[in-house]
């Protein structure tokens, strides 16, 4: 399935900001399952300094200083990509809980994407007693660790209400997981804190859904959102699966992977300081279109 | 002294035998002790305490509330009795220490490096990924200067079988190095032929191999090396300040740097100034909220791109506290045989890291001789406990508990054999007592191998029961003293001779001192103009003697102006003069213009620079506090207010004669001065401005000449009694009036003209040109010409150069605020 991704993410300030320092991580990560075809980044006004890197996680990072004074800054990223996933196992089977861990454990490597960085807390992941005693349910003795992540997801699903309006970006998972609501970051993040309470390897993935439209409506250019959702690692042979828990359904190949990491802070798409006085607002704006393979190439 | 010293039963004693004989090696100690007579040693040791408290050593211990300003720092706690080690045991101490050093740069360098150690199975990787100092942006990138660990130190305690043994390791930042220095010159100074008959082992070699370690790891030849230090908030601020001195660093804080192209600068006076190396103060995790901590106040915004550029050296590089991990303990004997090819010299504290299934069963096997800790830090996860537990304390339910956790997230816990530290004595009523104690040594890389310091830190528990020891209340510190076999060299820090290039300027004042000694300025200034007007409102009191019910119109004005000062609460009606008003404003603790408040706004801007200030400045700041936060009566009279406002004053007079006659004309001086010209300036404006309008009554004037320290002058020079014109002219335009506006005026034309320019381009900036303009304006108007409105534009220019004084050398440019953040959206 191919993909053309725009994210325009729009800051106006209510004073002059004479510099900003900047991270950006809004070009979409080399990732299994995933091929980055194109890639394009404008920012307004122009930067003074420039350089893209990958990150310890493999993630692409822009590093952009803005030294002219401006009111507004916009980011418009633009990206071609080719997911196709390969399915979850059938049956599922797989690893107990306790095998993983043990497994988990053992791996001997400290790549960005071994299972030790993913065990313990972290900036937005603080260990949270009560989502591991919630995710224990899932986890019956003996169940492979599969079926219990993927029942984890289900009750999430089930027992939590989606509600944009609810939280913010900064909203500890505590309150989100108390009141039982929230978004996809804030499900995420539950999720993550739940398995790694039970010593299971969990990470946050940052991207985009494919979505599609009612029978019969079109497709609104613009009503899409930047999304969210967990990866857990499941032993040697499983390794790293997918799942979505604001939708109960696994990685597939409507997700389009922007970056992984620990948690949010890790893979956040713009952050950064600057030096102004006043308030800001931020808006962003996500497409996500369907390129029909014939149509897709040659790449822009 | 000695009689009855018994040590502990079972635990090694480091004064006395099994039976309480004194060891061989204290004899000369205790020998040369006892030609001084009781009385004799008393004083000194007295001597020893005033010298700590007037040198201001202090520590906030953990806990201390960080907002308080009230009691903030702990006097510090020596113990008299030095640790005394002989040189041949000594020497062993330090070669463990100096083997335990180069194991765990090799570490370090393999962790962030190609990680053998990792992929050969000699380090579960878990045990670097659960600590949240391994940084993961620094992963792959070779510290500039190339090693990560320039200062080392070692937690040590002998273990009930007589060896030392060590228990925590310290390469993050270690703390304490300081305070032993510190310690040493507090009993040297008490015991000075004691000290030079025991022939003890220098501290300076250590802080020259220091210094010169940190040098030679620049880039360029004549580096600029910076202490960077979380602030006065810090638990060990005192050492941050103590140890910049001594070694002769710039003490900065995270908000003197920024980073631009690539490199680190410091902001001062004189523009942006690169900075080459940082020994740093802060933990890692703090020092970059762009790519680490974003919550962190503390750091440099862009440091670890600068430390990527290799243009900055961060000692010890940042990251290094990841190997302070406890988890990492149970795995340092099987890395030094890998590493080093050798068995540890010091063996470490057993430890059992509990990610691991055998290890895990092992602990909770042998429990009741364990105990449990945080594999990471201080906090067991699951139980409401700071430090570790020991396993016999736990109940059939606490350990079920425990496994359970285990059997989940064995990860974060270790078990740690239970070391029973050894005692040393210390005076107790007279007496010597045995106490047990942790002692600290430390190790600086030079090019030729690890230096170890030849004394430590130690400290001294209060209970006799103690398996670790961290600076809290009641615990004491101790100096070191290792005897030498051969006669020392004497040796200080003080270079020799030939190779000291003379200077007569300590490069560029950083900008954040500057505000801050500016503000001091401001601050004093603020608090004797309001000292006055208390004393005169007072004056004013006494003198009309209970004919109260006719307020007179200075004292109204007098009580208003204390009122639009801040220093009393604003009310519908108009204040009433009183004593307690007077007094109100005086020691007001919710009134921020009270002349209590203010003082203690002046210490605290002089906490920051205290490291600028002479331990005289510094200690009549704090007395200036002192005598006004003293409660008086409520009932107190008008005669007794005007004493203490008087007194107050006094400390203020000998703050302006210090800083006036023994402060060095540098450019720290000079804002200082700065600051207290503008607000002396501003201050007399309002005065004339109150009390000297066209109809002002013959009492006002008087009013205004005394709060002008004028009336003598305006007698001697007018024959005729008070009249506007001669009043206006000696308070606002006399030049020879140092209380005049004139007299600021001239001061603030001469200081700026001494400060550096930041472009060579012969143009005046911006302070220098409002100066200019209002130095012409007093200097050529006719008293007869000054009205209120004139009065008003000085006290406005006087603001607006106080605004232009901090934007061109305390904020330097747009770089400068400290910035909003951006954040995205999920």
């Amino acid at each position: 399935m191919i993909y053309d991704v725009t994210h325009v993410t729009t800051y106006s300030y209510a004073t002059p900001v004479t510099f900003a320092r900047c991270n950006l991580r809004l070009t979409p990560r080399a990732d299994r399952g995933q091929e980055v075809l194109a890639t394009s980044l404008a920012i307004d006004p122009k930067p003074a300094s420039e350089t893209a890197r990958t990150c310890f996680f493999g993630n692409r990072v822009t590093t952009l200083t803005i030294e002219k004074t401006h009111r507004k800054l916009v980011f418009t990223a633009r990206s071609r990509v080719d997911v196709r996933r390969d399915p979850l196992p059938v049956p599922l089977g797989g690893e107990t809980l306790a095998e993983v861990r043990r497994q988990a454990i053992e791996a001997e490597s400290i790549d960005g994407s071994a299972p030790a960085h993913f065990l313990f807390p972290s900036d937005r992941v603080p260990a949270y007693v009560p989502a591991a005693d919630y995710a224990r349910e899932s986890f019956a003795e003996g169940r492979p660790a599969l079926e219990g992540a993927l029942d984890l997801i289900r009750r999430i699903r089930a027992d939590f209400t989606y509600d944009p309006d609810a939280t913010k970006v900064s909203t500890p998972l505590s309150e989100a997981f108390a009141a039982r609501h929230g978004v996809c970051q804030d499900f995420s993040h539950i999720a993550i804190a739940g398995l790694r309470g039970l010593g299971l390897p969990a990470a946050y993935v940052s991207g985009y859904l494919r979505t599609i439209p009612p029978p019969g409506k079109p497709r609104l250019a613009g009503a899409d959102a930047s999304h969210a959702w967990l990866r857990v690692w499941l032993g040697r042979r499983l390794g790293w699966i997918g799942l979505d828990p604001t939708n109960a359904i696994p990685e597939r190949d409507d997700h389009v992977v922007l970056a992984m990491g620990r948690d949010y802070s890790d893979v956040a798409p713009v952050d950064g300081i600057l030096f102004g006085a006043g308030g800001q607002r931020v808006s962003v704006a996500v497409d996500v279109v369907e390129v029909a393979a014939d149509r897709a190439r040659p790449v822009p | 002294m000695i009689a009855g010293y018994k040590p502990l039963p079972g635990v090694p004693d480091e004064f006395a035998t099994e039976k309480g004989v004194p060891r061989r090696h204290w004899m000369r100690f205790l020998e040369a002790l006892n030609e001084l007579s009781g009385p004799e040693i008393e004083r000194r040791l007295a001597d020893c305490d005033q010298y700590l408290r007037d040198s201001g050593v202090s520590y906030r211990a953990w806990g201390d509330d960080a907002e308080s300003m009230g009691s903030p720092e702990r006097e510090w706690p020596l113990s008299h009795i030095p640790l005394v080690i002989p040189e041949g045991e000594w020497q062993e101490i330090a070669a463990g220490v100096a083997q335990r050093a180069e194991l765990l740069e090799a570490v370090l360098a393999d962790i962030y490096g190609p990680g053998r150690l990792i992929a050969e199975g000699a380090l579960p990787p878990a045990v670097v990924t659960g600590s949240s100092e391994f940084l993961r942006p620094l992963h792959g990138v070779k510290p500039p200067g190339g090693r990560y660990l320039q200062l080392y130190a070692a937690d040590v305690g002998r273990g009930p079988d007589g060896r030392w043994w060590v228990l925590g390791d310290r390469t993050q930042a270690p703390s304490g190095a300081g305070y032993a220095l510190e310690n040493r010159v507090a009993l040297s100074r008490a015991f000075p032929e004691l000290y030079r008959r025991m022939n003890v082992e220098r501290l300076a070699p250590f802080f020259q191999s220091l210094r010169a370690g940190l040098a030679a790891l620049a880039e360029r030849a004549d580096p600029r090396i910076c202490l960077l230090s979380p602030g006065t908030l810090s638990e060990t601020y005192f050492e941050h300040a103590y140890l910049a001195r001594y070694l002769g660093l710039l003490l900065v804080e995270g908000a003197d740097l920024t980073m631009r192209h690539n490199q680190i600068h410091v902001r001062t006076v004189a523009g942006l100034k690169r900075a080459d190396v940082l020994l740093r103060r802060i933990d890692s995790n703090f020092a970059d909220p762009l790519e680490l901590n974003s919550a962190s106040e503390l750091g440099v915004p862009g440091l670890i791109e600068a430390v990527r550029a290799g243009s900055v050296v961060v000692a010890n590089a940042l990251g290094s506290g990841v190997l302070e991990a406890p988890a990492l303990m149970g795995f340092i004997p099987g890395l030094a045989r890998r590493v080093l090819g050798e068995d540890l010299l010091l063996p470490n504290i057993a430890t059992w890291w509990c990610g691991q299934e055998r290890e895990r069963r092992e602990v909770l096997d042998g429990l009741d001789d364990m105990a449990i800790g945080g594999a990471f830090g201080q906090a067991l996860p699951g139980f409401d406990t700071h430090g570790p537990i020991l396993g016999a304390s736990l109940d059939g339910e606490a350990r079920e508990r425990l496994a359970r956790l285990m059997e989940e997230r064995g990860a974060d816990f270790v078990g740690q054999e239970i070391v029973k530290l050894s005692t040393t004595p210390v005076l107790d009523n007279g007496r010597l007592a045995p106490r047990p104690f942790v002692m600290r040594v430390f190790a600086t890389a030079t090019a030729s191998g690890w230096r170890i310091m030849q004394g430590g830190f130690v400290r001294i528990s209060d209970q006799v029961d103690a398996r670790a020891v961290s600076m809290r209340k009641g615990v004491l510190s101790a100096d070191v003293w290792i005897l030498a076999d051969k006669p020392v060299e004497q040796t200080s820090l003080l270079p020799t001779g030939k190779n000291i290039r003379i200077r007569r300027i300590m490069g560029n004042l950083p900008s954040r001192a500057a505000d801050n000694m500016f503000w001091l300025g401001r601050y004093v200034e603020r608090t004797e103009a309001t000292l006055r007007i208390v004393r005169a409102l007072a004056a004013q009191l006494v003198e009309s003697d209970g004919g109260r019910e006719k307020v007179g119109r200075e004292l109204q004005c007098l009580a208003q102006m204390l009122v639009a000062w801040g220093a009393l609460p604003a009310e519908k009606k108009p204040p009433v003069p009183s004593a307690a008003l007077a007094l109100a404003a005086l020691e007001s603790e919710a009134d921020y213009g009270s002349a209590l408040r203010l003082a203690r706004s002046a210490r605290r801007a002089a906490s920051v620079i205290r490291e600028r200030l002479s331990g005289d400045t510094w200690s009549l700041v704090g007395d200036l506090e002192a005598c006004l936060v003293e409660e008086m009566p409520a009932a107190s009279t008008e005669a007794e207010v005007f004493e203490r406002a008087r007194n107050a004053l006094r400390v203020v007079a000998a703050l302006s004669g210090l800083t006036h006659e023994n402060m060095n004309r540098v450019a720290g001086w000079r804002f200082l001065e700065i600051g207290r010209r503008i607000e002396r300036g501003v201050n007399t404006c309002r005065f004339a401005r109150q009390l000297s309008a066209d109809d002002s009554p013959f009492g006002e004037l008087d009013v205004l000449l005394e709060l002008s320290d004028s009336q003598i002058t305006y007698r001697q020079r007018y024959l005729a009694g008070l009249a506007l014109e001669p009043v206006r002219d000696i308070v606002i335009l006399d030049p020879g009036n140092p209380r005049s506006v004139a007299f600021q005026v001239e001061r603030l034309v001469e200081h700026l003209d001494e400060l550096p320019p930041l472009h060579d381009d012969g143009m005046p900036e911006a302070p220098r040109r409002i100066v200019a303009n209002l130095a012409g304006d007093i200097g050529s108007i006719e008293a007869a010409a000054l009205d209120h409105a004139t009065l008003l534009r000085y006290e406005q220019n006087l603001l607006s150069l106080s605004d232009a004084v901090g934007a061109r050398y305390f904020l330097q440019g747009p770089h400068a605020a400290r910035g909003g953040k951006i954040m995205g959206l999920a």
